[in-house]
């Protein structure tokens, strides 16, 4: 990257070159703090007849400049910087999730352990991880040896053994992959990368096992001892290569690799970045969700840890029948408030399916399609909760006390009641009608538990700000805060169960324009108004066996955000459980909907 | 092909349940068509006799049958004036001693629990049992040692195989074998006793052998040390210095040098999983090692381990068992007390029937 004074930076010019569309965003220094401005955005043009990702950059640009009033592009068709009073950019940067992302294949020698590790690496840096080869991994070698020809990554990334540790299995790893013979995805000439980042022991052996048809790098090995993960290497490791063979050899990225004032990134690396710097700067805990029509990414940042999970089958439109078969259509109409006809569902989600960019039409379909998408998020987040976990292998230290409570390690970070900032992006989140349906969606997905923000980005802005943290974390941080994200408003909810209609907490709320009191009963949903911008003291005081974040039955006191919904509380209880019965539980979600406004203007009963 | 072993199982559990009620309820109790010279009266309530005495309480075959009738004389005396039919008296004298029927009533419920969840078990219902971390760790131990290139130490206790705990760990050592054979880590048992030795490469050979790897099973990894204790503990201790190994295991009956093993192994920053019934050792197990299986959960690995239905049925069962028994000595507490606090003579006539019918 040039070097420029942060301080002397006006004007900053971002891209995101998406699979379908590439959008551009523009960041202006408006008195002293920096503000998205205005965006654009033009169809990818990576593939055929075009096959140039810059001729897209090029349009979404032209669309700003043109909304901005500010001339971009000169008369050759290249970007104008640095910025004068009337055109240009001080900083371009970008990210690329074109042509399916960044694929990588990882390898270990204990699935649960060094496998696990590198798959942590791989999904950090933004990749989707294709498979995981690992010596426990159930598969006899010809078997690996066949999945490696099949697939086409376009890296591959090995660990195995600490330091000093074990090395015939790492190079046992090595030569499965070495006469395979693994194709890239891009180009016939193009060598493919493979990073090593195992034992250092092993290494000199495993550079012996492969020829000149791979470009072997080594790095740091990610885990030196059991104890300790060392993801940065392998995940720098992962962006140059990223740049230096993937990027290089894509139609027109050469090109705009040129145009950059910082790396390429992959777009989901670059919304876990900016996740990482928010949680981190702010210290709280954060998560994010972006729901796409084939994948859906969850981030989440716990006491400093980043993980990322990508549920490849969970989607809301090409993987839509995956989430139907996966959740099942009873745990799917759980969710809506009266009779639907199953036969004619399966049918909307077919259709849907096959026509991946129709939007619900009625409000049955809405409805059913909102229904969908919180059975994909609850999913997805299931599986995230399973892969962020503290690491195994690890010494335990015990007392006499630990007797009867001895848990095994690999216990997931994600608790719910911990967790500060949920934060939704993709499609039917934040397209939804009503803000105040993202917000019960994101409730009844990820039952947050305590005093949670929920917020939305608005036009999909993290990728742009992910690489911008890079450059100016000052400038991103500010965008964020006050333009990428929509503050829904807070959720405060009891963790614990009980029976329904019973005593679950009383509450107090204080504020400059909201002031109430009184009792939530178990299996209650209340909505306050309270505005983006405006705060509140709420004041809880739990049933016995109910818990906000200060044990069982103890008293809370909390300063809570407002938002485009409000300030929600939710007496449901944690874990939520709907009714069994249907007629039971079209009632109860009748009531909640009702409770949230989610439907306003329903006569339907 | 029908499974042989579960064919058995699904046919020998009436029958089984039949013997078992009738050695309960029979005991020495001997039926009419045997030949057993043993007498039918009970020994304590016959006084030794003046004429013979040093002579053994045991009469001959002649001079019991010649008894019987006399004894047999009296007793449908006092069933007949306790009201007890002729048939329940026949029954009583030369099948099943009907004073033992509350031990049957105690055998058919312990023995119906099992029977009961092994059917339930079997019916696919699932037989819900809480995660022991001890076992659940066996994978994350061998693994550890997989990737650090090391060894995994599997002790045995320091008892043969008649011991009980020993075969229980057999059972564990079957399942750290076969892991270890998936895993391609080295498992090292050093015995310290011969019997103990042969079974253990048995128990390992076939692990290795299910796993697929028969070609990867070393017999010279199992080998007997010495039956002294401390010179097999000085000798685990001198391989646990030397060769660290990342994972080490014990399992089995431990006597006092439970510490010295766990507190080794804690020095070499190995993984420690132990597992025993020795309420003694259990504390220093629990505060030196990462996990620990504390008496009833070693003896449930198998069943744990197995995950079949049989196995868990019959574990479920005797919890159940278990259960009943703590119910009735809380009860039998609570009324004994209330029977001596308040005097009530109500209260104490039932624990006396307790204590001297059914107890007995």
């Amino acid at each position: 990257m040039k070097n420029l004074d942060p301080d002397k930076i006006k004007v900053i010019l971002a891209t995101d070159c998406g699979s379908t569309t590439t959008k551009a965003i523009l960041i202006q220094k408006v008195g002293d703090s920096y503000r998205q401005t205005h965006r654009g955005e033009a169809p990818t043009t990576v593939e055929e007849p075009f096959a140039d990702v810059t001729m897209g950059v090029i349009n979404a640009v032209t669309e700003v400049g043109e909304l901005a009033g500010r001339r971009f592009v000169d008369d050759d068709g290249k970007l104008i910087h640095p910025a004068t009073e009337t055109e240009g950019c001080d900083i371009y940067i970008s990210t690329s999730s074109a042509g399916g992302g960044l694929q990588m294949m990882v390898a270990g020698v204990i699935k649960e352990m060094t496998a696990a590790s590198a798959k942590r690496a791989a999904l950090g840096a933004g990749a989707i991880v294709m498979d995981t080869i690992a010596s426990n991994d159930k598969r006899k070698p010809h078997d690996q040896i066949q999945r490696i020809r099949e697939l086409r990554p376009d890296m591959i990334l090995i660990s195995g053994g600490v330091d000093g540790g074990n090395t015939t299995q790492v190079v046992q790893i090595a030569e499965l992959i070495a006469p395979a013979k693994p194709r890239p995805r891009f180009g016939g000439k193009y060598r493919l990368p493979i990073i090593f980042a195992g034992n250092k022991d092993a290494a000199p052996l495993v550079e012996k096992t492969f020829d000149e048809d791979v470009e072997l790098s080594i790095v740091e090995n990610l885990r030196p001892v059991l104890e300790y993960e060392n993801l940065s290497p392998a995940r720098d490791a992962i962006h140059d290569v990223f740049l230096e063979h993937v990027m290089a050899h894509a139609p027109g990225y050469d090109k705009l690799m040129t145009w950059t004032d910082a790396p390429i990134m992959p777009t989901p690396g670059a919304v876990g970045n900016i996740l990482q710097t928010i949680a981190n700067t702010q210290g709280i805990n954060a998560v994010g969700v972006d729901i796409g029509g084939a994948t859906t990414d969850v981030f989440s940042v716990f006491d400093k840890t980043f993980n990322r999970t990508v549920s490849a089958n969970l989607g809301m439109s090409y993987s839509i029948s995956n989430v139907c078969a996966e959740a099942t259509m009873p745990k799917i109409l759980r969710w809506v408030h009266f009779d639907m006809d199953e036969r004619e569902l399966r049918n909307r989600v077919k259709n849907k399916m096959i026509r991946p960019t129709t939007i619900p039409q009625t409000r049955e379909a809405l409805i059913f399609e909102q229904a969908v998408a919180r059975e994909a998020l609850r999913l997805a987040y299931q599986q995230h909760k399973e892969f962020a976990t503290t690491l195994k292998g690890v010494q335990q230290q015990r007392t006499v006390g630990d007797t009867f409570s001895q848990q095994v390690g690999g216990q997931t970070i994600v608790d719910n009641m911990k967790l500060d900032l949920l934060v939704a992006s993709g499609g039917v989140l934040s397209h939804a009608p009503r803000m105040n349906q993202t917000a019960m969606l994101l409730i009844d997905a990820f039952e947050p538990e305590g005093f949670t923000t929920l917020a939305k980005d608005s036009i999909f802005m993290m990728p742009h700000l992910g690489v911008l943290a890079e450059v100016h974390p000052k400038a991103a941080t500010e965008v964020f805060e006050k333009d990428c994200l929509i503050y829904l408003g807070t959720c405060v909810a009891a963790k614990g169960t009980g029976k329904e209609g019973r005593p679950c907490f009383s509450y107090e709320i204080k504020g400059s324009s909201l002031n109430e009191r009184g009792e939530m009963m178990y299996g209650d949903l209340k909505l306050f108004p309270l505005a983006q911008g405006e705060t509140a003291m709420v004041i809880i005081d739990p049933a016995k066996g109910f818990d906000f974040g200060n044990g069982p039955g103890k008293r809370i006191e909390r300063q809570v955000k407002g938002g485009t919904v409000g300030l929600v509380l939710d007496a449901r209880g944690r874990p939520l459980a709907l009714p069994e019965d249907r007629a039971t539980g079209q009632a109860t979600m009748k009531r909640w909907v009702e409770a949230m406004n989610m439907y306003p203007g329903e006569s339907r009963k | 092909m029908h499974n042989p072993i579960r064919w058995m199982g699904r046919w020998s559990v009436a029958p089984a349940l039949v013997l078992l009620a009738a050695l309960a309820i029979g005991g020495p109790c001997q039926p009419a068509w045997s030949q057993d010279p043993q007498p039918t009266a009970e020994p304590t309530t016959q006084e030794p006799t003046a004429e013979a005495p040093g002579e053994p309480a045991q009469a001959s075959a002649p001079e019991e049958a010649a008894a019987l009738p006399e004894e047999a004389g009296t007793e449908a005396t006092a069933d007949a004036a306790s009201g007890r039919s002729e048939s329940m008296q026949w029954v009583d004298e030369h099948i099943f001693d009907l004073d033992r029927g509350w031990l049957l009533l105690v055998v058919l419920i312990f023995c119906g629990s099992v029977v009961f969840w092994i059917a339930h078990a079997r019916s696919g219902r699932p037989v819900k049992v809480r995660k022991i971390a001890g076992l659940e760790a066996v994978d994350e131990a061998v693994g550890r040692a997989t990737e650090m290139g090391r060894s995994v130490l599997y002790i045995p206790g320091i008892q043969d195989i008649n011991e009980i705990q020993t075969i229980a760990s057999m059972t564990v050592l079957a399942r750290v074998s076969r892991t270890a054979a998936e895993y391609d880590a080295k498992v090292e048992v050093p015995t310290s006793r011969s019997l103990v030795m042969t079974t253990a490469r048995e128990t390992v050979q076939a692990a290795y052998l299910s796993a697929g790897r028969p070609d990867a099973y070393n017999q010279d990894l199992i080998y007997y040390v010495t039956d002294e204790q401390f010179g097999y503990v000085a000798y685990l201790q001198g391989l646990m210095v030397r060769e660290k190994p990342a994972a080490c295991f014990y399992m089995g009956a431990f006597y006092a040098e439970s510490l010295i093993l766990a507190e080794t192994g804690n020095s070499i920053g190995a993984i420690q999983v132990a597992g025993t019934a020795m309420p003694a050792q259990l504390p220093f197990f629990v505060a030196a090692c990462d996990y620990t299986l504390i008496g009833e959960e070693f003896f449930a690995a198998s069943a744990y381990l197995s995950g079949s239905p049989e196995e868990l049925g019959s574990l479920k069962g005797q919890d159940m068992g278990k259960m009943i028994v703590g119910g009735l000595l809380i009860l039998g507490v609570i009324l004994t007390t209330l029977a001596s606090a308040t005097g009530s003579e109500v209260l104490q006539h039932f624990v006396d029937f307790l204590t001297q019918n059914v107890l007995t």
